[in-house]
């Protein structure tokens, strides 16, 4: 292929990756079935949405008529007070639940790769909650949360502390929408840091405890930098489903008090689906699509200007 | 990994996860319990309650259930789906990484797989719908495996991706000097390495199939409904079944636990290969 | 229960059946005279009952009726699917009273009276706001319309109350506001039980619906005359004004602390484990009250329509449930689809739906003997209120104004704003929406504070 000799070049300039490739057929092929399934399944519904959010699509008689609006229904976006206070609820969710998420599942991926014993039952136990669907977590927490009634309440009123409205009051609503996310995801990030430090080649630890190095320094200069695409990448997946968060939000607070947990995938429900305006609710998921997909092109960029 | 230096820190760190399987374990056991309650009793708070098989009875042998089949329609769609998104997935990782892609298509690729992963699902699960009623693969498990496997698939490919990077450029050159060709290097040389990852991914991929519910609920009718779609028919349009959802989640984490349970001792064994390298 | 028509275009249709399907014709209930037909429905309390209603008509009339049951927006979401495809996939659709004029103005339903001119709709159905009836042409819904669909669940709410506590008290069912106000206060005694629960949380449809029976009730509107097209806000006059701060002070006085968050699931917990004295919550969750497994309060619920003052009947919400035929379907569903409506109507089968745990749509049933019954004494004072259900909205974009009224009144109730400032600015916005769709529509006065 006429890319091969510009390939051969760059690869001698990347070592440790790049090797003869003798087989493009082996190439095409490892790639094409991925490449098929999401050309066939991918493409199409990204263009629907895209050509729907320059339009309105109205039903009568029986059939859809599509009308163009150009750009008015973005340019709407700003002034609808769903979509504003759910840009902001839903940045204040997705940092503070991932964030969460992943120190936690960090913390305990590190202990239960450490400890002698155990392990399956740990690591068995912290994945129980992902297993369970989302409207589940949702109509049981809500039961949690109750005032009257709730665990959370009982235990709370217990050791002393006055009894709150979880998800009534605009203070507490997102933290304790937040709090159930972490519970519901950490798992995940549990599972993946487990699977990354575990797959960490021993020798450099090895390295590393000869030259003397403590338990925090360990930590920091080798365990930490080792893991960062993992990090990475359970980040930026762990960020996107976030931001598409929605069980949880519909079951336990609607859209909380106020707007107090109205996060935009709950605002996309209500106008793509409730009010079956498809053509402003595709504008809406399209500009979401385009400002997160910025927002990561410069985070990776920003990576890999640190070099690979 | 590197063994606890003192064994009072090895008592601190059981302790610590103790407490956190704690917190995760309340709810999970709350939920749990939950089926075996009346709903006057859940909705009480009561801690002590006498059990019932009432709920378990309605959610699995009521003559609008479906349960049984649901769980056999979930069980053909998750694995046929994991298998298919994790081959492809795999695959496509390893060829982004070391097959000599240009970067440029590298990008795009793993780019797109990202943007597409942040379509909302109810947008993609109309969308679907069209599309499959276009090729009668509507209300088939073919449309579902289909879908369910584009739905995971970013995933797969992004952390497969991840792991390949692992696999030491030495051993995959020591193994071409061999002889060995693209596919034989993949399957006795790569795959070993990666299997704690492929683990991982795998129970995700499942994990999010099992569970998946706007697209199921859109490309299924009644005889190929899953569970997600099973279970939220208890949330109502006025009230939730408290106690039937919590029997039927309940049976619905078992598959997911058990191959969990299996796949332990395969992540376990892969553990040790890979500690010989 | 069947007339002499019904039998001859059955035995019409039976040899037509039975000539096509080359079968020998076995007894009269066992034979299939017309085609199989599927209702896309979704799980619910009443379900059961309408499942077991329609094993009896498959019993008796030997026609096959399949029903595919999803979740609550899974329903919509499925016919949404079905009558927008080519060809659709369910014959009859049951829709909410939250879809039905989507699914009328988009011309997804056939009428009925175009399938079989010769249908007639029974005088004891309850029309339920002339809901069932619609003209495509000024697009209103009033008798001098199309007949589109059949009343399944009539779905109001009904006053639930502590008749125990009331004889303890020695209280009179409450019929004006005053009296729900003061029977509430004296049995208002937190945290052990509250005077009242309201649905003040904000959702899809919650404190409006709770909030429409005092508004209606009142005299109070959200339009001007939606029958006649006229779709003047009204919202923010003095009655509205009334009923929202009567609203507001009984949450205040004898309601609970947190009336902001509360949705239906938590009132009828309330009802159950008896922390609430009054209730106003649809009918459908009577079914509840009495069984030992999920309530407390066994046999000490009362019902009553809701309150009203004088010279205005009471103005409970429409929540109910229509069965329309899909336009996508062959004309032979549709006249096995028509059938099934013909069945459904009857006074017999009303009652067998009643029996099963059904609420039924026809008033024959509510005369019969079974009303009488200590287990269905909330069927007489429903078929007091039903001839009085209002129908909020008669057109599709509804959702956008209940979206307004959802924001509006829940930040009104968690005191963020007062009533004049929430009348007003949802007023404001609902003329906004009604303009946008290009309704006939004006803007009354603002209120003062």
């Amino acid at each position: 292929m006429a890319l091969t000799g510009s390939i051969d070049t760059a690869a001698a300039t990347m070592p440790r990756r790049r090797g003869r490739n003798e087989e493009p057929y082996w190439r095409w092929l490892s790639l094409s079935p991925a490449l098929l399934l999401m050309l066939a399944m991918g493409v199409l519904p990204l263009v629907n949405l895209f050509v729907t959010s320059f339009n309105d699509v109205k039903w009568s008689a029986g059939s859809a008529i599509w009308t163009f609006r150009g750009l008015s229904h973005y340019g709407e976006l700003a002034g609808d007070p769903l979509v504003s206070a759910g840009v902001v609820n839903t940045v204040l969710f997705a940092l503070g639940a991932v964030a969460g998420q992943m120190v936690l599942g960090f913390i305990l991926a590190l202990f239960v790769s450490r400890i002698p014993k155990g392990k399956v039952f740990f690591r068995a136990f912290f994945i129980l909650p992902i297993l369970i669907p989302g409207i589940v977590i949702g109509a049981i927490w809500k039961l949690m949360f109750n005032f009257d009634f709730g665990l959370i309440n009982q235990i709370v009123g217990a050791i002393g502390i006055p009894q709150q409205d979880w998800l009534g009051d605009p203070n507490l609503a997102l933290l304790s929408v937040i709090a159930v996310d972490i519970w519901h995801w950490t798992p995940f990030c549990f599972l993946l840091f487990l699977a990354g430090i575990e797959s960490l080649p021993r020798d450099v630890f090895e390295a590393a405890r000869i030259d003397g190095a403590s338990v925090w320094q360990e930590f920091w200069r080798v365990t930490v930098p080792l893991m960062a695409p993992t990090i990475a990448v359970t980040f930026a997946f762990r960020l996107v489903l976030a931001l598409k968060v929605f069980d949880e939000i519909y079951l336990l607070t609607g859209g909380g008090r106020g707007t107090a947990t109205q996060v935009i995938s709950y605002t996309l429900y209500q106008r793509f689906f409730v009010d079956d305006n498809v053509g402003y609710g595709a504008a809406l998921a399209v500009a979401v699509i385009f400002v997160v997909s910025l927002l990561l092109i410069a985070g990776l960029s920003a990576r890999r200007g640190g070099g690979r | 990994m590197s063994a606890p230096r003192h064994a009072s820190s090895t008592a601190i760190v059981y302790a610590l996860l103790l407490f956190a399987a704690l917190i995760v374990a309340v709810p999970v056991v709350w939920i749990g319990a939950a089926g075996f309650r009346t709903q006057i009793s859940l909705l009480t708070g009561e801690l002590f309650f006498q059990p019932t098989l009432a709920s378990f009875s309605d959610v699995l042998f009521s003559a609008s259930s479906d349960f049984l089949m649901n769980y056999r329609n979930s069980a053909i769609v998750g694995v046929l789906s994991t298998v298919l998104c994790l081959v492809l997935g795999t695959l496509a990782a390893w060829s982004l990484d070391r097959l000599d892609w240009p970067r440029w298509v590298v990008h795009l690729f793993l780019g797109w797989a990202l943007v597409f992963q942040m379509m909302p699902p109810i947008a993609l699960a109309e969308a679907w719908f069209g599309m499959e009623r276009a090729v009668h693969l509507d209300n088939t498990f073919t449309g579902l495996i289909l879908a369910h496997a584009t739905l995971n698939l970013p995933m797969a490919i992004w952390l497969m991706g991840v792991f390949v990077r692992d696999v030491p450029g030495e051993l995959v050159e020591a193994a071409r000097i061999d002889g060995a060709t693209g596919p034989t290097l993949f399957w006795r040389v790569v795959l070993p390495i990666i299997t704690p990852g492929l683990a991982a991914t795998t129970v995700l991929c499942f994990v999010f199939s099992w569970n998946e519910f706007a697209v199921a609920l859109n490309l299924t009718a009644r005889d190929t409904a899953t569970v997600p779609v099973a279970i939220a028919k208890f949330a109502q349009d006025f009230q939730i079944q408290y106690t039937q959802m919590a029997a039927s989640a309940a049976l619905s984490i078992l598959p997911a636990l058990v191959l969990l349970l299996i796949g332990q001792r395969y992540i376990v064994s892969g553990l040790t290969t890979g500690a010989l390298k | 229960m069947t007339d002499l028509k019904f039998n001859r275009r059955q035995a019409l249709l039976g040899i037509g059946a039975a000539a096509i399907a080359g079968r020998t014709g076995l007894a009269f209930a066992q034979t299939a005279k017309v085609a199989p037909i599927t209702i896309v429905i979704n799980q619910s309390p009443w379900f059961n009952s309408f499942q077991q209603t329609v094993a009896l008509y498959q019993q008796e009339t030997g026609n096959k009726v399949s029903l595919d049951v999803n979740p609550f927006d899974g329903s919509l979401q499925k016919q949404r699917n079905s009558v927008r495809a080519a060809q659709g996939d369910y014959d009859i659709l049951i829709m909410n009273s939250g879809w039905f004029a989507e699914m009328y103005f988009g011309g997804f339903v056939t009428p009925i009276t175009d399938i079989d001119p010769g249908f007639k709709l029974d005088p004891d159905i309850f029309t339920l706001g002339d809901t069932v009836y619609f003209d495509a042409d000024k697009k209103t819904m009033t008798p001098q319309g199309k007949l589109m669909s059949l009343p399944i669940q009539p779905l109001i709410p009904l006053l639930f109350y502590r008749g125990d506590l009331y004889k303890e008290k020695g209280l009179k069912v409450a019929e004006s506001f005053e009296d729900l106000f003061n029977n509430a206060k004296a049995l208002h005694n937190p945290p052990k039980i509250y005077g009242i629960m309201q649905r003040g949380a904000r959702g899809p449809n919650t404190v409006s619906f709770d909030f429409y029976p005092y508004l209606f009730g009142m005299g109070g509107a959200v339009f001007k005359d939606q029958a006649a097209g006229d779709y003047s806000v009204v919202l923010n006059n003095d009655k509205g004004k009334a009923a929202l701060d009567y609203y507001l002070n009984l949450a205040k006085q004898a309601g609970h602390p947190k009336t902001g968050s509360i949705d239906q699931a938590e009132i009828i917990q309330g009802l159950t484990t008896g922390h609430a004295a009054h209730a106003s919550i649809v009918v459908a969750a009577w079914s509840q009250m009495d069984v030992p497994n999920q309530s407390i309060v066994v046999d000490k619920i009362e019902y009553a329509p809701t309150p009203h003052v004088d010279g205005v009947p009471p103005g409970p919400a429409l929540g109910h449930w229509l069965g329309g035929i899909s336009h996508n379907v062959s004309d032979e569903r549709k006249r096995a689809a028509v059938e099934f409506f013909r069945w459904f109507q009857t006074k017999a089968a009303q009652i067998a739906n009643a029996k099963v745990g059904g609420i039924p749509v026809s008033a024959a049933a509510y005369n019969d003997p079974m009303a009488d019954e200590r287990k269905f004494r909330w069927m007489k004072p429903l078929a007091a209120a039903l001839p009085h259900a209002i129908n909020p909205y008669a057109f599709p974009e509804a959702s956008e104004v209940i979206s307004v009224l959802e924001l509006g009144l829940n930040r009104a109730i968690v005191g963020e704003i007062s009533s004049a400032d929430a009348l007003n600015s949802m007023s404001d916005d609902i003329y906004k929406v009604m303009e946008k769709y290009k309704y006939k529509t004006a803007e009354g006065p603002a209120l003062k504070a």
